[in-house]
């Protein structure tokens, strides 16, 4: 009865921290559109929404990387609860860098809670460091942004050979209209990494309490079904917290770059998760925006953010390994049953909440990815 | 060492069909706006060779795209 307790607490954090990770990066998913009218706010959010649901279902490669290559865990209650502490880790340090502003990614915490709470309770064996952490997830999140960024600078500038003496006016209607392509895919494709990872975790959870065989690996369809809703949920709430406090903040960019970088974010996090690389979906769409504007013009870009990019991805793995660890050994002080989850849920939420209530009282600006300024052409 | 770790397959699989679909589907919609306004402005100065020849430009710059798209998801699908 203990473990059912557990694997309820764990999957119910893990649709939380899809939730979450859905409201966080609307921002990044819409900013694009809204910014070059190609889409109203509203509209542009609930048509995220929809793709991100639909993306969940497309492919089950990232899951499967997240929850068989990048560590192993044993069906046992010790197990059960190293997945909690890695995915409160991972809750934990992103509450830490939204209220202190530093940057971070979501994807890159889970991954980085999981192996920290694995390594303390299973041993460094569990944990594959070489094929799995740095192969399949830390030399592709290197690679996926710096591959967004010049996939949206070729696209830009062939874009423009092409359509550079054309009237503006019907062009950029036209790269509107592309942009409801460009989007839907870039919303689909965050639907698709994102929340397999949510998948992954918890079938790592139903492996480790003996519901899913170590040798019978497989993502049940009700938990395909939950992610999905968990992200497009949190992407739609995320959505109206936007257009309220973000509408008149996206610097502008012209609709052909909006299209080249959407084209550019999309292809890369869907060719990644077709071979079961977990990217860090921000960084990735920073990559090709800032690609976008780079091509046009160097100082149109915002080189802190790319320097934000490398800080968060050298700081957040361990940062949140660590988390993940201490968050392990807590909850193991109280024994191998409920009572651990239990108490540190109850914490994390009083720790999460006193954090909102302190950032509200501040006037807390929430995240989005910088779009570079640039003249229209 | 990283030589053996990295599955270099699987990335640069990533790195052509990102190039490829990235850079390739942007610029047939360009093309197909190339092809679309050029069509119009052909057709409205009594050009209608030109504008067929544009219009038919626009239309394999459209059908790339959803080809490309719908080629995309199929493959994707199969995972």
């Amino acid at each position: 009865m203990g473990s059912e307790i557990i694997v309820v607490i764990v999957v119910a954090t893990a649709l939380i921290f899809d939730f979450t990770n859905g409201f966080h990066d609307t921002a990044n998913v819409v900013a694009t559109s809204i910014s070059t009218r190609a889409m109203p706010p509203r509209v542009a959010v609930g048509y995220a929404s929809i793709l991100n649901f639909v993306g969940a279902f497309v492919s089950l490669e990232v899951a499967a990387t997240v929850a068989k290559d990048v560590v192993s865990i044993h069906a046992n209650s010790i197990g059960l609860l190293a997945v909690f502490g890695g995915l409160v880790g991972a809750i934990a340090w992103n509450l830490i860098t939204w209220y202190f502003g530093l940057p971070s990614s979501s994807s890159h915490a889970l991954i980085g809670g999981m192996v920290g709470a694995v390594f303390v309770a299973e041993g460094h064996e569990a944990v594959f460091f070489q094929e799995g952490i740095l192969g399949k997830v830390m030399i592709p999140a290197l690679v996926a942004p710096v591959l967004a960024f010049i996939v949206g600078g070729l696209a830009i500038l062939v874009l423009y050979r092409i359509v550079g003496r054309l009237r503006p006016g019907p062009v950029s209607g036209g790269f509107r209209l592309g942009q409801v392509i460009s989007g839907g895919l870039l919303a689909l494709a965050h639907g698709t990494n994102d929340a397999q990872k949510t998948m992954g975790v918890i079938t790592l959870a139903l492996v480790a309490n003996g519901t899913i065989a170590e040798d019978n690996f497989h993502v049940p369809d009700w938990v395909v079904v939950a992610a999905a809703t968990a992200i497009a949920l949190g992407t739609y709430v995320g959505g109206w917290r936007i257009i309220k406090t973000m509408g008149s903040r996206i610097h502008k960019m012209d609709a052909a770059q909006g299209f080249a970088a959407q084209g550019a974010g999309s292809t890369v996090i869907l060719a990644a998760s077709h071979v079961g690389f977990p990217l860090s979906t921000t960084h990735t769409i920073s990559g090709a925006v800032i690609g976008s504007g780079a091509a046009k013009r160097l100082s149109a870009v915002r080189w802190g953010v790319a320097g934000n990019i490398v800080l968060a991805w050298i700081l957040t793995l361990p940062a949140a390994a660590v988390i993940g660890a201490i968050t392990f050994l807590v909850t193991r002080a109280f024994g191998t049953g409920a009572v651990g989850p239990i108490v540190v849920s109850v914490a994390i939420l009083a720790g999460g909440s006193v954090l909102f209530a302190r950032r509200s009282r501040e006037g807390a600006a929430p995240g989005v990815v910088p779009v570079p300024e640039s003249p229209r052409p | 060492m990283i030589a053996t770790i990295v599955d270099w397959d699987a990335l640069l699989q990533v790195v052509w069909v990102s190039l490829l679909a990235g850079v390739g589907v942007t610029a047939a919609w360009g093309l197909a706006l190339l092809g679309a306004t050029r069509a119009l402005e052909s057709g409205r100065d009594g050009r209608a060779g030109g504008a067929a020849a544009y219009a038919t430009v626009g239309v394999l710059g459209l059908a790339t795209v959803v080809a490309a798209i719908v080629f995309g998801i199929v493959i994707l699908m199969g995972d």
